[in-house]
């Protein structure tokens, strides 16, 4: 299945040229259709009860439309949890995956994709959900109760779209060119054997420099 | 609507189709205007970041432009979406900026398809109306103009050269070339070092390849790679005769009482979308195959109501799409001695190994009599890291995170090395797999779009199949510890072609046999849409060395007055 899946992948984006490229271009676009509002919405209609009571008991209280310090907290203890420092590579917190996620929300791609307000909305969920089943906020857990709220949420499509969201920019902070805010230093790159081209982008000619 | 300039000849497209004209017209001391839709960039601009593509900085958005793609279900049924994955490169050079640049010629049998192996129920094939001696001198052209770096090995399906050699080396090799061909040469087979328009030494003010590992699908930023700008643009535009026309988006030929075109339209992007108009004695359509047949179908006029070249109802027609499918194998590199494993993590030089043991396939468990085959190419990915990362957080329906995921990333990096193979094999030119105009779906500026359906006749299947299982034995020879291969039937986005077809027969061809449209003195078309098949290889190669030979009719015409 996953080869079948591969090759699928692979038919938009390999054979020679330059298709690559646009291959993550379409992955991407295929997983947006998976995160778009519509699915989102759809998501919610199969959503485990729990997480309709979060997201509706988040509407109540207004929820998070701005990353306030709370918000920043808990996606940040979310994104230790999905890349933790667990003594072999770097953590989320060395890969500056928040100071990262931050800047490529205000991508004009990524905000008509209307990512940031997903995200936001999903920090409401988790912490409705962590108070609802842990009776504390989502940072007060331990890491074990956190891995626990995480599997729960994942268990609902909208809850397992939001995180695979949140990986989709952690794991670019990653790889991508430090230049964007990311992989410091290339530590991404050096943890992972991975050999950069060249040359590597600078200043004033990143991709948003040339459209 | 603005008056812009007046040329000898107006070339609407830049890449590789256009490249030879601008070239060989310029330098023969006419006036020449290419209308290019993208944006102008140079060696200078091309930083191997994964963003670029990620984001189709130098392709057409989707939001703004879109193809309707019809692919059939297997049920009878077909699916229909849109999608931007036929825009190669809206930028001057197009698409050829981005290629990978296997350089193979076609062969003579692919010239006469349907001399050499007949007819096949359901499939258009015919044979072309000129032969490969025909070809060949422009093939040598190329390589010696554009620069082809190879070195030329005898083996059953070598086609006739009139040059010994390439005139460039080969290009650096990857240590698992060596390993390679030892395999192959344990099954019998003839491994053969890939052609590739990449330069392996300077030439014409181009550097040669910096090896950064970065290739297919990037920009080259040593000028190396053969792309109609830095190998031919460049030094049309030294002469004083080529003018380039950036952002320029072309949507209607005109025509005259006589038929002929007499201006081009086209929606100026640095300017609100103005549209201007451009004269011209002459016109050279080289768009990439779709959007050629776009724009002779939306470039209706009293003498040709259906469009331009369409008399016959053939335009968009006879499409092809280039079957075929791809492997791997994935060497584990704990298992390999340590020099072993060292080599094969080199990053830099190229693999640069294609088999044609198969060109035909003379088997009687796949068929009666001898068929046409194809090629295998042993090729590395482009690097994509983020794109490869992305993709290993699902683990089968679930989503990984915390240490597992880590640990699956770091093993996928470090642990292993993946090594791929692709098939080329004709996709059979049928009924069902053809380029028309959408009723429905506009571009962003109101004009309707091209709708491909993409039908595929069920014998490429069984040829691409025959040719995956060879190249998963030859990956098993060479030791890899997981091989896999899949024959693909969706259309490979870059290498489409025909549409415009040429031949002597009007009511069955679009274009002569010097690539003029039948029914328009004065309308070339000369990117891959003049190709009755595709041969089974790609076919950037062959659109360049044919869009020279156009070139010099074009030139001995204009000579004549």
């Amino acid at each position: 299945m996953l080869k079948m899946a591969k090759a699928k992948l692979e038919r938009g984006s390999n054979k020679p040229a330059y298709i690559t490229a646009y291959g993550s271009g379409l992955n991407r676009r295929a997983f947006l259709r998976q995160t778009g509002a519509a699915a989102v919405l759809l998501g919610l209609i199969g959503a485990k009860p729990n997480i309709l009571q979060a997201q509706e008991s988040e509407s109540r209280v207004g929820g998070f439309t701005e990353f306030t310090p709370l918000a920043v907290t808990l996606v940040k203890a979310v994104q230790l949890q999905l890349f933790p420092d667990d003594g072999d590579g770097p953590s989320s917190e060395q890969l500056n995956s928040f100071q990262y996620l931050i800047w490529a929300l205000e991508d004009p791609e990524n905000q008509a994709d209307g990512d940031k307000e997903f995200i936001l909305q999903g920090v409401g969920w988790l912490e409705e959900l962590a108070k609802s089943t842990h009776g504390t906020s989502f940072i007060k857990l331990s890491i074990k109760d956190q891995d626990t709220v995480l599997k729960q949420i994942a268990k609902s499509r909208a809850g397992e779209n939001w995180l695979s969201l949140l990986l989709y920019y952690l794991l670019e902070s990653l790889t991508l060119d430090p230049i964007y805010g990311g992989n410091p230093d290339g530590i991404g790159w050096q943890w992972l054997e991975h050999q950069p081209g060249f040359p590597r982008p600078v200043k004033g000619k990143t991709y948003l420099d040339f459209s | 609507m603005k008056q812009s300039r007046k040329f000898d000849i107006c070339i609407i497209g830049s890449g590789a189709g256009a490249g030879p004209i601008a070239y060989e017209l310029a330098k023969a001391g006419y006036k020449v205007g290419v209308l290019e839709k993208g944006k102008w960039f140079k060696e200078t601009d091309f930083f191997k970041d994964e963003q670029l593509g990620r984001h189709s900085v130098f392709r057409s958005q989707l939001k703004d432009e879109r193809h309707t793609l019809e692919e059939p279900n297997g049920d009878g049924s077909w699916s229909s979406d849109t999608t931007s994955q036929f825009w190669g490169g809206n930028i001057v050079g197009g698409a050829s900026n981005f290629m990978s640049a296997y350089f193979h010629r076609l062969k003579p049998q692919d010239f006469r398809l349907v001399s050499e192996y007949g007819n096949i129920e359901g499939a258009n094939t015919v044979d072309w109306p000129i032969s490969y001696d025909e070809l060949e001198p422009y093939y040598t052209k190329v390589e010696q103009l554009v620069g082809v770096s190879g070195k030329v090995v005898e083996h059953p399906h070598l086609e006739p050269r009139s040059t010994k050699e390439f005139p460039f080396p080969p290009t650096a090799e990857h240590p698992v070339a060596q390993r390679f061909d030892t395999a192959c040469k344990g099954l019998n087979l003839h491994p053969l070092p890939m052609a590739r328009g990449i330069l392996s030494h300077p030439f014409n003010g181009r550097l040669s390849c910096e090896y950064s590992g970065y290739c297919g699908s990037y920009g080259c930023h040593s000028g190396a790679k053969a792309s109609s700008r830095a190998a031919l643009l460049d030094t049309a535009i030294k002469t004083g005769n080529c003018y380039i026309v950036t952002q320029a988006k072309v949507y209607r030929l005109n025509t005259d009482d006589s038929g002929k075109v007499n201006s081009v339209d086209y929606f100026d992007l640095t300017d609100n979308d103005k549209s201007v108009r451009v004269t011209a004695n002459i016109f050279v359509v080289a768009c990439y195959a779709i959007e050629s047949s776009r724009l002779l179908l939306s470039s209706q006029g009293e003498k040709h109501p259906d469009g331009i070249g369409n008399s016959h109802g053939q335009v968009g027609k006879n499409l092809h799409c280039c079957a075929g499918g791809t492997g791997h194998g994935v060497f584990e590199l704990d298992k390999l001695k340590e020099l072993e494993a060292r080599q094969l993590k080199t990053r830099g030089p190229f693999f640069n190994r294609a088999l044609q043991d198969w060109y035909e396939i003379d088997d009687k468990s796949v068929s009666d009599k001898p068929i046409k085959g194809g090629t295998l190419d042993f090729v590395f990915d482009p690097p994509s890291p983020t794109s490869e990362v992305s993709g290993l957080k699902w683990q089968g329906e679930n989503l990984l995170w915390g240490t597992p995921l880590k640990q699956r990333i770091k093993s996928h990096f470090t642990q292993s090395k993946d090594f791929k193979f692709e098939v080329f094999c004709d996709w059979l030119t049928n009924d069902e797999c053809y380029v028309s105009l959408d009723p429905d779906e506009k571009d962003r500026w109101g004009q309707s779009v091209a709708k491909v359906r993409a039908g595929f006749h069920p014998h490429d299947e069984k040829v691409a199949q025959y040719l995956v299982d060879r190249g998963v034995e030859v990956m098993k020879a060479m030791g890899a510890h997981e091989v896999w291969g899949n024959v693909f039937t969706q259309p490979t986005s870059n290498l489409v072609a025909g549409g415009c077809r040429f031949g002597d027969d009007p009511t069955t061809s679009v274009l002569d046999r010097n690539c003029r449209v039948h029914d328009c003195d004065n309308l070339y078309v000369t990117d891959g849409s003049f190709m009755p098949n595709g041969g089974s290889v790609t076919p950037t190669f062959t659109i360049y060395a044919n869009a020279f030979r156009v070139a010099d009719s074009i030139v001995k015409r204009l000579a004549k007055g």
